[in-house]
This record gives structure tokens, sequence and C-alpha cells, in this order.
């Protein structure tokens, strides 16, 4: 259905899209997944034949979208980022323009119609001027005029950004309905739509694509789960209090285990995050270990991996460098060899827990937004990336 | 070609929906009326020369202010608010993009000068018989001033395609048309040598006009105009086709 070739697109030095291959069947449901800036509307705008790639090429339900756009475009129904529509006309008007023009005639445009307004529920809101309308029913609108022609194949960008949690779901439902018998490719940065409405995601990261395959294999990527572990620091169960080195190394030497590290914890307690490999449940040697040991555990849990920290894990480290971290992390992740032989479970998945190193990433960040404040004319992404820091920020404190 | 209608009579509804059209037709008749009430003797003196006025006001009203008007949002708009991405992705081929919004804006100063025709009509035809017209000049006049609004209207898409802002657009275009209309002028000639006195009066918006005016239809100006709205449809078409690889 759709099948994208080393595709590559540059805005003058900004590299939106490096190679990007990916296949879409037909009847799948796909989800675009990345931060903001990855390159998800450019890879879409060249699906619709809105812009040309610098290289590679694509397919479109077999037309190519360099030598037969008009084929691509009758093929597909789009909805580019933010629903722009034409605010001075009617609901009812828009819709019969886009049917003008894609040439529906009068029978089939009233059959379509009615399922259109049926779908997205545009029944009372035909008359309005669009303009009025709230962000939800404009998104709905847009969702209307890609439809309208009963396309086999519907691309959106971006659906439900900027839109409340009830509209969302709404949404959402709308294009699981549609999707049940079309070709849906729908780009997004939140994960949980992914999973609510998408069979599979592809996951791109500064034009690249890093995962592609249905969301449980893109969850299994991860392939780490982590095992949070809390012993009293004061009393044990046989042979009084343990030290802290003392419990971390028997740790460490568990059969399994990757790392181990040591948590900041308000209570009087030795705490601890280790990771291990998903395929095996280490919970009952760690148990074990504490029983044969004496000391008086407190608290054990298991977390697998969440489609989250995967997506952190695969566009993270892109994102350093584009913030200019390339030096300072040459330093930063010799250091957490040292004491942490797996830097994939990198320290923003910890950072609540770790104060120190979040005083030196602050520094980092704040460094960065001024370095970033000055390139932002020359593009757009340092400014989303700026955003991104500062919510990064956020999420630290 | 049904794809341009459809682009054409949406851009051309647009204006109606909001007061621009109406405004500007309103407006248009009011000052037209001016000038006939204050030129010469008032309006009971009115006669063929008052008429040749029209012909050369006319022309100039709509290149100052209503022309930069219903122009500068043509592609400059939509490409700001995003909705040229969703009217291209349409099965619509960027000529037709083009043509359309060009036919729009076209038909709303065509329907102007036509509403303009209520002058001559009511000055020498009924209600009131104010002398026998000479029906030649009005004619040709009036082929000139749809040559003459199709190149200006060219001109002002043309420079609604360069940019992503209206306002912009307005001061070029209105710029543009100011010169293109002074150029041949006769002060601006005095100052200037031979040479550049030919150059210009051969560029010149108000010299083309002229010889409609008094009644002739020279291929050349035909052409002078044609020249130039064909010539700015291909600019804006490439222009629109920039956005593709840049
Ligand atoms: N028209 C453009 N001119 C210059 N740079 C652009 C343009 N469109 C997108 N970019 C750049 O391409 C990159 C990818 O953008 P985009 O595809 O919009 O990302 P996403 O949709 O994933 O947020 C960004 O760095 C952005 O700044
Ligand atoms: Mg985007």
């Amino acid at each position: 259905m759709i099948e994208a070739k080393g595709l590559s697109k540059r805005f003058g030095a900004t590299r939106a899209l490096d190679k990007i291959s990916f296949e879409v069947r037909q009847g799948e449901v796909v989800g675009f997944l990345g931060p903001n800036g990855a390159g998800k509307s450019t890879a879409m705008r060249i699906l619709t034949c809105f812009i040309s790639a610098s290289e590679g090429s694509a397919r479109v339900h077999g037309h190519d979208v360099f030598d037969d756009p008009l084929a691509v475009r009758q093929r597909v129904g789009y909805l580019p980022q933010r629903a722009p529509l034409y605010g001075d006309m009617s609901v009812l008007d828009y819709l019969k323009f886009v049917a003008d023009v894609r040439q529906l005639d009068k029978s089939t445009f009233k059959k379509s119609m009615k399922e259109v307004v049926e779908v997205c529920g545009l029944a009372g809101v035909l008359g309005k001027d669009i303009r009025t309308l709230s962000h939800g029913y404009r998104q709905r609108v847009g969702l209307g005029q890609a439809l309208i022609h009963d396309p086999p194949i519907l691309i959106l960008d971006e659906p439900t950004s900027d839109l409340d949690p009830n509209e969302k779901a709404e949404v959402l439902r709308y294009i699981r309905q549609v999707g049940e018998k079309r070709t849906v490719v729908l780009s997004t940065h939140n994960l949980n739509e992914v999973e609510e409405a998408c069979a599979r995601a592809i996951i791109i990261s500064k034009g690249r694509v890093v995962a592609d395959g249905n969301i449980e294999d893109v969850r299994a990527r991860g392939g780490r789960v982590r095992y949070n572990l809390m012993v009293d620091e004061q009393e044990g169960l046989t042979n009084g209090a343990p030290a802290l080195a003392e419990v971390a190394e028997a740790l460490a030497v568990l059969e399994g285990i990757s790392s181990v590290k040591e948590t900041p914890t308000d209570e009087r307690a030795h705490a601890f995050t280790m990771l291990g490999t998903k395929s095996t449940d280490l919970r009952a040697e760690i148990y074990r270990l504490c029983v044969d040991k004496g000391w008086l555990m407190l608290e054990l849990r298991r977390d697998v991996q969440k489609l989250e920290d995967v997506f952190k894990q695969l566009t993270r480290g892109d994102e350093r460098s584009d913030r200019g971290r390339d030096l300072l992390a040459g330093d930063d992740e010799l250091e957490d060899d040292e004491d942490f032989d797996d830097e994939d479970l990198d320290d923003e998945d910890l950072d609540d827990e770790e104060a120190d190193q979040d005083d030196a990433d602050e520094a980092d960040d704040a460094d960065e937004d001024d370095a970033d404040e000055d390139d932002a004319d020359e593009d757009d992404a340092d400014g989303a990336d700026a955003d991104k820091a500062d919510a990064d920020k956020k999420e630290e404190e | 070609m049904t794809t341009t209608m459809s682009i054409a009579k949406r851009e051309f509804r647009s204006y109606f929906d909001s007061p621009v059209a109406y405004v500007v037709i309103c407006l248009g008749l009011a000052a037209l009326g001016l000038v006939f009430f204050n030129y010469g003797g008032g309006f009971w003196q009115v006669d063929r020369a008052s008429l040749r006025q029209m012909f050369v006001q006319l022309p100039r009203g709509l290149s100052w202010l209503v022309i930069p008007v219903v122009t500068m949002r043509l592609l400059a708009e939509e490409k700001r608010s995003g909705t040229l991405e969703m009217l291209i992705t349409l099965p619509v081929k960027d000529h037709e993009v083009i043509l359309g919004k060009f036919l729009g804006a076209w038909g709303l100063i065509v329907v102007l000068i036509g509403a303009t025709a209520i002058y001559p009509v009511a000055m020498f035809g009924w209600p009131w018989d104010l002398g026998v017209l000479d029906f030649g000049p009005v004619v040709s006049g009036y082929v000139g001033l749809v040559l003459y609004s199709g190149a200006a209207v060219s001109v002002g898409l043309f420079i609604s395609s360069l940019t992503d802002h209206q306002m912009i657009a307005f001061f070029i275009t209105f710029l543009v048309l100011f010169m293109l209309h002074f150029l041949g002028n006769s002060i601006t000639l005095s100052v200037l040598p031979e040479k550049a006195e030919f150059v210009l009066s051969f560029i010149s918006f108000d010299t083309r006009l002229d010889s409609f005016n008094r009644g002739m239809i020279n291929s050349r100006d035909v052409v002078y105009f044609m020249t130039i709205t064909i010539g700015c449809l291909f600019g804006s078409f490439w222009a629109l086709e920039r956005r593709k690889w840049l």
C-alpha cells in the first residue's frame, strides 16, 4: 500500500529525513511516532506529494509519488497538522468544495456525506462557519474531508494534538472505526494513543527509523526489566545491619543482573535499582539472597519497561547530540560506565532519584538553551528542542 | 478544467463571504460618481470627455486599492495559514491552483468593471439622454480595462506567491502597480533622457491604456497586457512549485 525507500529530505542544512524506509500493508493502522521535529510531517508531506524528497522514492497504492502525484492524491485522504481549513466557509460548503475538486458526482457525494456526518459527528455544525468551531470540531471536519471520497488510504498528521482528553478519545474512536477497512497512517508524539489505536508503530527520531514493528515487538526492543529493592539499613533479619557496599556487591554478582545502582531514599534503608534481562524473573533469586544474608527486605518490585521507556531510550541519544551535548556526553558516558555498566538505562529514567546527577544535567540544559536561542532562526527544531529541554527540566524538578 | 473552475468559484465566492467585495464595489462606484459630479462642469455638463476621465481614473483606482486588496491574500494567506497544504494535496495540479485563483480574483474585478457600465448607460441611454454617444471608444475602453485588469491581477498574484505575509504582498503590489502607471507620465518623462523615455512609456500602463481610450485596439497593446499576464502566471506557478524543492 505504502512503500518508502530511502527517503531523504534536506531543508538547507537541516536534514529532516535521513534515508528512511518503511512499508505499510493493506489494512494496517500504523502509528508514526517521534518527538517534535523528528520528521513525521515531512514524511507525510512527501507521501501526499506536497513536497518532493531530496533522495529516494515512495509508492502509494502502486503509484510513484513523484511521477504520478494526482493518482496518489486521489487515493489518499490527508489531514495536515492542525487541520488548516478555510475559516470563512461553512462546514457544508467546505465539504462540498472538497467533493467538487475531487469531482464526486451528486449521488456519490450525498451518500458519502451521510456516512461522514455520521462517523465524524458533524450533524450539529454543518451550517456553522469553520472559524467559529472548537479545535475538536475542526479536527473532525478535517477528518471528514479526508474521508469524503472514501479513500483506501488515510494519512493523518497529529490528529489528536491540542485536543482535550475527551475529544482525544473521541477522535481515536473515529480513527479506529474508519481504520477497520482502510489503511491508516497517523503521526503522534503521544504513546498512549499509539497503544490505543494502532497495531504497529514506526518510531522515528531525527529523520531516521529507530524501531518498526507491532507494538509488542517494539516494546520488547527495550528487552530489559528493572528491579527496585529496598533493604533495611538499621536492622537485619539475623546478623544485624548490613553495609551498603556489601549489599551492592552481593547483588551485582547475581546471575542475570546487568547493573546495580544505589538510589536515594527518605527511609532508613538502602535502595537499589537493578537492570535485568527480560527473559528471566530474578525476584526469587533476590529474595533468596536476602534471606541467606539475613537482610530485612522492605520492598521488591519488578517493572517491565513501558513503551515510553523504549521511546525515550530510542530517541534520546539523538536529542542529546541535537542539543549540543556531544562533547559533554563523552565524559559523562565514561563516568556512567564506571559505576554503571549499562548506559542504556539512562539517567533520565532514574533522575527523580538522582539528586546530584540532576544538577549537572540542569546546568547542561541551561547552557544549551542559550545555544539554541542563537540558532533558533535557522532551525525550527532547535526551538522545539528548547521547549523540550524546558519540559525535561520541569520533569526533573 | 473543472478543478480550475471549482477553485475559481470558491475564490470568487469567498470575496462575498467577507465584506471585501461589497465594500470594494460600493466604494468603487461611489468614487466614480464623485469623479463625474466634480469633473468639468458637473454632472449635467457631462460629455464624452468626462467619460474618458472614467477610463483614465478607473484603472488607477483599481491599481492603488482594489487589486492589491483582492490579490494580497490569494497565496500569501493560504501559505501562512497552511490551507495551501490542504488545497494542494487534493488531486489538483499546481497550474490549476494558480489559474483558479487568478480567475477567481479577476472575475471579481471584471464584475466591478462591468458594474461601472451603469454610468455610460445612465448618461447616454436611459434615464438621461445627454447626447449622442460614440460607442467605439467606450467599447475599446472596456476591452482595455479588462486586459489591463488581467495583467494587474496577475502581478498581484505573483507577488502574493512570493511571500507569506499578506500585508507585504499588499504594499509591494501597490508599489509595483503605482510605478507601472506613472512610468510613462509626462512629469516622470520630462526629467529623463530620451532613451529612457522610450523604454518607460513602452512599459507604462497609462500609455498603453491611452490608445484604447482613444478608440484604438492595437495588437501591440493587447500583446503587451497578455504578455504581462502570462508571464506573471508562470512566475506564480514557479513560486508555487518551489515549495517542493526548498
Ligand atoms: N519548510 C521547512 N523549512 C525548513 N525546515 C523545515 C521545514 N519543514 C520542516 N523543517 C525541519 O525539518 C525537521 C522535521 O520537521 P517535521 O517533519 O515538521 O517534524 P515533526 O512533524 O516530526 O514534528 C525539523 O527540524 C524542522 O525544523
Ligand atoms: Mg509535525
